[in-house]
């Protein structure tokens, strides 16, 4: 509602933002491309648009201030005269008034225009007077950027006004400056107002909100007010004045009796005296404050009068609202200081007020709306017997032990306390356990044993169930043993030399498996040499003959045949020797080519003692050579190829060869110190 | 606290290790290292992974029931202490363990009984078929036993007579010079 919440009214933007807000909308929302091409209607319709949106944002911002701001005629009393006491009634509307003349001149402007636009013969035309139209509407803009401004600046202040809703319970507090009213509501209600030892401390009207009897209400605290004719009193005091006079509120009025706050109790009496025309039908007490500085007793006979006098007139409005004149709930004493008699000082302002709202709201007519949807029903008694509730006689006497018995018992908080506060003792929660033994009420069971839960076998009867065990367990072994008896002999043991034979077997399987496997992993990759050229010397007749004999066979006659018919030998006369008696001897060939002075010289036979080197020319069989001459010449053709690569230093094929371009070991791997960088 | 049992090799996880797994209807699973939760995760059946005990039981390499196996259980309901009880139930504890170790060993023993005899008979038939590696058929037939041959070695004459000019009497092997003196006095004693 406008009448409460004055923040809610837009921004006003100042003159020259205003211009930029609607042009820049203008320019945005509005198409911008045109070229001169286009058919002459579409290019009025275009500028046609432009001024039209121009105006329709004007006309919309203007209205939007005009009827945001309040209408100080349509609000509350209280509030019109509030703004007008702030911002001159005058101004206001003048301010406001210019802001409607302009919406009005606006909206001319772009109906001119456009009338002018539809007869426009060529773009530049249209366009120049699409700009005038503009123009002349930001003209009047700039023209009443100074009521904007000042509107604004009110829109600020409006903003910041107290919330008071003038129609609900209020409290008003007035009286001299510095007697202490801003204290007063300092303590009744959360407001925080500013208490300073100067006059005029506070500038406004302040509001607080206290509770009494379940209900709300709103305590007002004023400027001071100083005894002066109404029409030289500033706008300052004017703000109080307006409060006292359009709320309907419960008014306190506050006298110093102390005199510390500059004035005598005589100028404050003759302030009252001019202001209560303005406590008409309003209910009135005096408050003195400051007693801990001058108690009532102490003041002088002419203050004490004027006091009276006071009292007199506060009396008076109660009498006329028709209550009975108590004494208390017209003059009371307080101190704002050291809170003595606040609180009562707030319930009688209440109750008054209460009080008289009820009586308003009973003579007005309304009250019958609400009258007509209550009624309290009462019982009607049956005869004029006393029945009062009948409790037991032992539910009495029970009650009365326990509370007894609550006094006297210790309490685990107690037992707490003693021992050392929340954080050190730990209550014994065993000591409530119900078990067969007291005295296994400290006991600790362990759970776990042996990787077994302990709760998993917890059986009372155990025992019974364990002996029952160990008797099936004797029962088993003696069965298994005598098992063991029947089934100890076979008889089909092997013996030693057999198994020696079996192992030995094992062993020569094993390694043709070896070998065998060997075979098979380098078989595409090996090459296939008869046994004959058998480079490394293996299979000689010797190794043979030692291989028979471990099967079990007589060697002599296999080896002399191996070595008669061996290459070495050819051409050699059979060797004469006396076991060879009674033997076949096989006739030798003798090839002569082949008993050449170097096989003969060459000795065969495995000796270690002999070296194993070869001149240079010699062919061992398994090479691939025909000849050795012909091995002489590759050799020859081998050196002439490098001959030159050498003699001229060049990089061969055995140089720098990388095998492995990335070794792991040399690229993986962090460094405690230093770079990695190059590794 | 308890000791659980872990859900795919039915070992014992103790408090502080393993993971437990709970699926959406809030089935619990149990496993004592990342090695079962892994396996777990993977859908392996336990009951066909060769190191678990559900393999074990379900293929009859391990004891599957038993009555120490029934005094084992977990029992929902509390018992109320008592003193004895607990007493009775740690020693027993101990003794069952001894009796259900004993069980197994036995059924251990039980299940690998006739091992020996079928390893004799592998082995003498291995023995038969391939005695030929180690034996030829020649030597076979003159000691048809199966053992190894026995090694012969001719040694020629000159080797026996020189056996005694190369050892004195007692068979130890001879010092240069003394061989040197036997020499001149066989030459010597034919020259004369």
């Amino acid at each position: 509602m406008v009448q409460y919440n004055f923040k809610k009214i837009t921004v006003v933007p100042s003159g020259k933002d205003f211009i930029d807000i609607i042009l820049s909308r203008t320019q945005r929302q509005t198409p911008t491309v045109v070229h001169k091409g286009y058919a002459i209607s579409r290019l009025r319709k275009f500028y046609m648009r432009k001024v039209k949106f121009t105006q329709q944002n004007f006309h919309e911002k203007l209205t939007a201030i005009i009827d945001e701001f309040p209408r100080l005629d349509d609000i509350h009393p209280f509030y019109g005269d509030l703004l007008h006491v702030l911002y001159n009634k005058d101004h206001y509307k003048l301010a406001l008034g210019q802001i409607n003349t302009a919406r009005n001149i606006i909206g001319k402007i772009a109906k001119d225009y456009v009338k002018l636009l539809k007869y426009g013969d060529s773009l530049y035309r249209c366009k120049c007077l699409k700009v005038a139209a503009l123009g002349r509407m930001c003209t009047v803009i700039k023209r009443i950027g100074p009521s904007l401004a000042y509107l604004e600046q009110i829109r600020q202040h409006m903003a910041r006004l107290p919330s008071i809703d003038p129609n609900t319970r209020t409290i008003l507090i007035c009286g001299y400056p510095n007697v202490g009213k801003s204290s007063f509501i300092n303590k009744i209600t959360r407001a925080d107002v500013d208490v300073q030892p100067y006059a005029f401390t506070t500038k406004s009207l302040f509001v607080g909100h206290t509770d009494y009897k379940y209900l709300r209400y709103q305590v007002i605290d004023t400027p001071g007010i100083l005894d002066r004719p109404f029409e030289d009193r500033n706008i300052i005091e004017m703000c109080s004045i307006t409060a006292l006079a359009h709320i309907r509120a419960a008014v306190l009025f506050f006298l110093d009796i102390s005199g510390s706050c500059g004035y005598s109790i005589a100028q404050q009496a003759a302030l009252f005296h001019s202001i209560k025309a303005l406590f008409m039908n309003k209910p009135l007490i005096i408050v003195c404050n400051k007693i801990d500085l001058q108690p009532l007793e102490g003041l002088s006979d002419d203050d004490i009068k004027l006091v009276m006098e006071m009292k007199a007139e506060a009396s008076q409005t109660v009498i006329a609202q028709g209550d009975e004149p108590n004494d208390e709930s017209v003059f009371l004493t307080m101190s704002a200081l050291t809170d003595d008699g606040v609180i009562a000082v707030k319930n009688a302002a209440c109750e008054r007020l209460l009080n008289q709202r009820v009586e308003m709201k009973m003579k007005s007519k309304k009250i019958n709306d609400c009258l007509n949807r209550f009624h309290v029903a009462i019982p009607k008694p049956r005869d004029t017997r006393e029945r009062p509730p009948c409790i037991p006689q032992a539910v009495l006497e029970a009650r009365a032990k326990a509370n007894v018995e609550k006094e006297k018992r210790k309490l685990e908080k107690d037992l707490e306390n003693e021992n050392g506060g929340a954080g050190v003792y730990s209550a014994n929660l065993r000591k409530h356990y119900i078990l067969a033994n007291d005295e296994w009420k400290e006991d600790i069971m362990p759970e776990i044993l042996d990787g077994h839960n302990v709760y998993d076998f917890v059986d009372p009867d155990i025992l019974q169930r364990l002996e029952e065990l160990e008797g099936e367990e004797e029962g088993f072994q003696l069965e298994a043993e005598a098992e063991e008896k029947y089934f100890e002999i076979d008889g089909k043991e092997l013996t030693p030399e057999e198994l020696e034979a079996l192992a030995e077997i094992r062993k020569k399987k094993s390694l043709l498996i070896q070998e065998h496997r060997m075979k098979k992993s380098t078989a595409e990759s090996r090459p296939v040499l008869p046994r004959k050229f058998d480079k490394d010397r293996k299979f000689t007749s010797e190794r043979m003959g030692r291989q028979l004999s471990a099967l079990g066979l007589d060697p002599t006659a296999a080896t002399n045949r191996a070595r008669c018919r061996s290459v070495s030998r050819r051409g050699q006369k059979r060797e004469r020797s006396l076991a060879r008696e009674g033997e076949d001897g096989d006739a030798m060939d003798i090839d002569g080519e082949q008993s050449s002075k170097k096989l003969r010289t060459r000795s065969r036979s495995r000796s270690k003692s002999r070296s194993k080197s070869q001149p240079p020319g010699e062919v061992t069989p398994g090479e691939g050579f025909r000849n050795s001459s012909q091995k002489l010449k590759a050799l020859k053709i081998a050196k002439k190829s490098v001959k030159i690569r050498n003699k001229t230093a060049r990089r061969g094929e055995a140089d720098r060869v990388i095998p492995n371009l990335k070794p792991k070991h040399l690229f993986s791997g962090k460094r405690s110190i230093g770079k990695t960088s190059r590794r | 606290m308890r000791l659980e049992k872990c859900w795919f090799c039915s070992s014992t996880i103790y408090p502080g290790h393993g993971i437990q797994f709970v699926r959406n209807d809030a089935k619990i699973f149990r496993f004592c290292r990342s090695k079962c939760h892994k396996n777990f995760k993977m859908k392996r059946n336990p009951r066909k992974v060769k190191w678990t005990k559900a393999y074990r039981r379900l293929h009859g390499k391990d004891m599957t029931q038993d009555s120490t196996f029934e005094l084992e259980r977990k029992r929902n309901r509390p018992e109320r202490y008592d003193r004895n009880v607990a007493e009775n139930t740690l020693k027993a504890i101990k003794k069952i363990d001894k009796i259900r170790v004993a069980r197994e060993a036995r059924h251990h023993s039980m299940r690998m009984k006739g091992k020996k005899a079928i390893e004799q008979q592998a082995a003498a038939k291995e023995l038969e078929q391939s005695i030929h590696l180690v034996k030829a058929p020649a030597a076979l037939q003159e000691d048809p036993s199966l053992t190894l041959p026995k090694i012969r070695v001719t040694v020629s004459r000159s080797q026996t007579e020189d056996a005694w000019k190369n050892n004195d009497n007692a068979g130890n092997p001879l010092t240069w010079w003394h061989r040197k003196l036997n020499s001149t006095l066989s030459y010597a004693s034919l020259c004369n």
